[in-house]
């Protein structure tokens, strides 16, 4: 889920860049350093949005710049395990699929796409169900749950996100779009 | 102006050197181009923008 946050942190404001704006420094400075990373306990940061407060300037011994303590609004997305999110394929391989969910990407193995055998096509790039002969390709939207989440602080292209659509409500959403469809056709038939 | 003790005015001297040295804006019109100097010439002038946090 994203949530807006507002955040307390220490900001080092160079001394080459003490006759600027303060307040456009900092912002700056936070973005340079924030935006993109990730914190386990926070999330991954999208964006720092404005400063909205700034304490006291302090210098430490030894280094020139000075540390201001500085509330700020940052909007972050924080996943959490079994969370149902929505994604775009944007790679098909053997071993499953990748789904972008906006500002990291996260695996979709080919045993947690469908109940059925899945058989990948090389040629054009898709995965298909054997049975009933739906696939998934790039660019296609998809429901699913997050299974398995490490998140790597140092290394935020090495966290790895783990979904699943084996499961009711989950898939591509065409599938669900037919499914639905399917399902209101059964019941104006019954009656 | 506040009065400082020498050692209150080393640390103030000495942080403000360091940052004119390190590429801060400098707040007086002077010759000199030793950081320590200016740093100097704008604590004799009460131009630094640098207070002491004492312990009441």
């Amino acid at each position: 889920m994203y949530y807006k946050l507002t955040m307390e942190d220490k900001v080092r404001v160079p001394p080459n860049r003490l006759g600027e704006d303060l307040s456009d420094v900092i912002l700056d400075v936070l973005q340079e350093q924030l935006e993109g990373s990730i914190d386990k306990e926070v999330g991954i940061f999208i964006a720092v949005t404005r400063v909205l407060e700034i304490g006291d300037g302090e210098i430490v011994p030894g280094d020139g710049a000075v540390y201001y303590g500085v509330t700020f609004e940052g909007l972050v997305l924080r996943l959490s395990l079994q969370e149902v999110i929505e994604g775009v394929v944007v790679e098909a391989t053997s071993f499953g699929s990748f789904i972008s969910l906006g500002p990291i990407d996260a695996m979709l193995h080919v045993s947690q796409i469908s109940d059925e055998y899945i058989n990948y096509d090389e040629k054009n790039g898709r995965l298909i169900c054997q049975d009933s002969n739906r696939y998934i390709a790039v660019g296609d939207p998809v429901r699913a749950r997050v299974v398995t989440l490490s998140l790597n602080e140092r290394e935020p292209r090495d966290s790895k996100i783990g979904l699943t659509m084996r499961q009711a409500g989950l898939g591509s959403l065409t599938w669900l779009e037919e499914d639905r469809l399917a399902e209101k056709e059964q019941k104006s038939g019954g009656s | 102006m506040q009065q400082y003790t020498r050692y209150e005015k080393s640390r103030i001297v000495g942080a403000r050197a360091l940052q004119i040295s390190m590429g801060a804006p400098i707040l007086i019109q002077t010759t000199s181009i030793d950081p320590l100097e200016i740093a100097l010439e704008e604590f004799d002038k009460g131009m630094v923008p640098i207070t002491v946090k004492r312990k009441k």
